[in-house]
């Protein structure tokens, strides 16, 4: 099905024209990297897969408004940006809603879990990065993960966000401090008191 | 370039987005600096630690991606049924209009009453272009009379 000389301009054309099925070339093309991003914003990787899949509907629902001269990759990450955003909301909500009517409705994904011992090494190692990112504000988690796994230039991340150039380097910046200090807390066996503040 | 500069830099730099000109000035800066050598290690073994794998693909995803997906992308279909609205709605403002400019003098025939409840009750229904002939027809048979 993956075709490497189709460009995803022309992958776009076709499924436009009714080619239905070519849609899979895109699935196939960003699913490794969507379900990563989502799977590092909510720090769950089963709902990572939910989302990217509703990501993927959505893609293909707006299809028709996508824009020849803008980067198709800026536009499907657009779209998985602002869907992981509505669930991390909609989880605050309801994380908000469990404590004020004094239940306890399900996990909260910003509290600090106790360390889960895990077998694997690798297992472990997502473990601990789950953890250092949750506690990083929204906005520095969302520029730090596109940059460093998504590997997006600046200026990639300000076609996805809308932020300034200066912002981003800004958020990155601020995110890996925070994220040193905690990583040094975490070694010396203390608890994360850099908490993730509104902004 | 003192030691608050470089350190302002340092996470553009490992971000690859310092120009030539910075790159080289941080990198002397570094070779003489332990206190920002310090730092810079710091920042590497952050990504470092960040560093995961890209999750194991799931063979049947796209399968169940494209299994999921509607008949056909709706953006097409979302503006043919904007403009059937659009016309819709004239149609109503052009029969009240009709109908008022008309009241006193007879009361709506009809057929010409059902067609416009016809109108009103389908009014996502494409076929309704020629209904609307037929409407404003008897409206202009009524208005001769």
């Amino acid at each position: 099905m993956e075709d490497p000389h189709l460009t995803d301009d022309e992958v776009v054309s076709s499924v436009l024209n009714g080619r239905k099925r070519d849609f899979e070339i895109l699935v196939r093309r960003y699913s490794g990297r969507i379900i990563h991003f989502v799977a590092r914003m909510t720090a769950d990787n089963d709902e990572a897969r939910s989302i990217t899949q509703d990501v993927f509907l959505k893609i293909f629902q707006n299809l028709p408004y996508y824009r020849r001269e803008n980067n198709f990759s800026a536009f499907i990450f657009k779209i998985a940006r602002n869907m992981t955003l509505n669930w991390l909301n909609r989880q605050k909500r309801t994380v908000f809603m469990s404590r004020l009517l004094g239940r306890d409705l399900g996990r909260d994904p910003f509290r600090l879990d106790p360390p889960r011992l895990s077998p694997q090494e690798q297992d472990e190692r997502q473990d601990q990065v789950t953890r250092l990112l949750r506690l990083l504000p929204e906005e520095q988690r969302l520029a730090l993960v596109l940059k460093v796994y998504l590997e997006f230039s600046y200026l990639q991340i300000r076609e996805v966000t809308g932020w300034s150039v200066p912002k981003i380097e800004t958020l990155i910046s601020r995110a890996k401090g925070r994220l040193k200090k905690n990583i040094l807390l975490q070694e010396s066996g203390g608890e994360q008191v850099v908490q993730a503040r509104k902004k | 370039m003192n030691c608050q500069r470089i350190a302002r830099m340092l996470s553009a730099r490992q971000d690859g987005e310092l120009n030539p000109a910075l790159e080289r000035q941080v990198e002397s800066h570094l070779c003489a600096c332990a206190a920002c050598r310090d730092e810079w290690n710091g920042l590497q073994r952050v990504i470092e630690r960040l560093r995961l794998p890209l999750p194991a693909s799931d063979p049947f995803f796209p399968t169940r991606v494209m299994a999921a997906l509607p008949e056909r992308s709706t953006g097409g279909l979302r503006f043919l049924r904007a403009v059937a609205y659009a016309l819709v709605f004239v149609l109503i403002v052009a029969g009240g209009f009709f109908l008022q400019m008309d009241s006193g003098s007879r009361s709506l025939p009809g057929p010409a009453a059902a067609t416009f409840s016809a109108v009103l009750l389908e009014p996502q229904d494409l076929g309704l272009l020629s209904v609307h002939d037929d409407t404003l027809s008897l409206f202009a048979e009524n208005s001769h009379e």
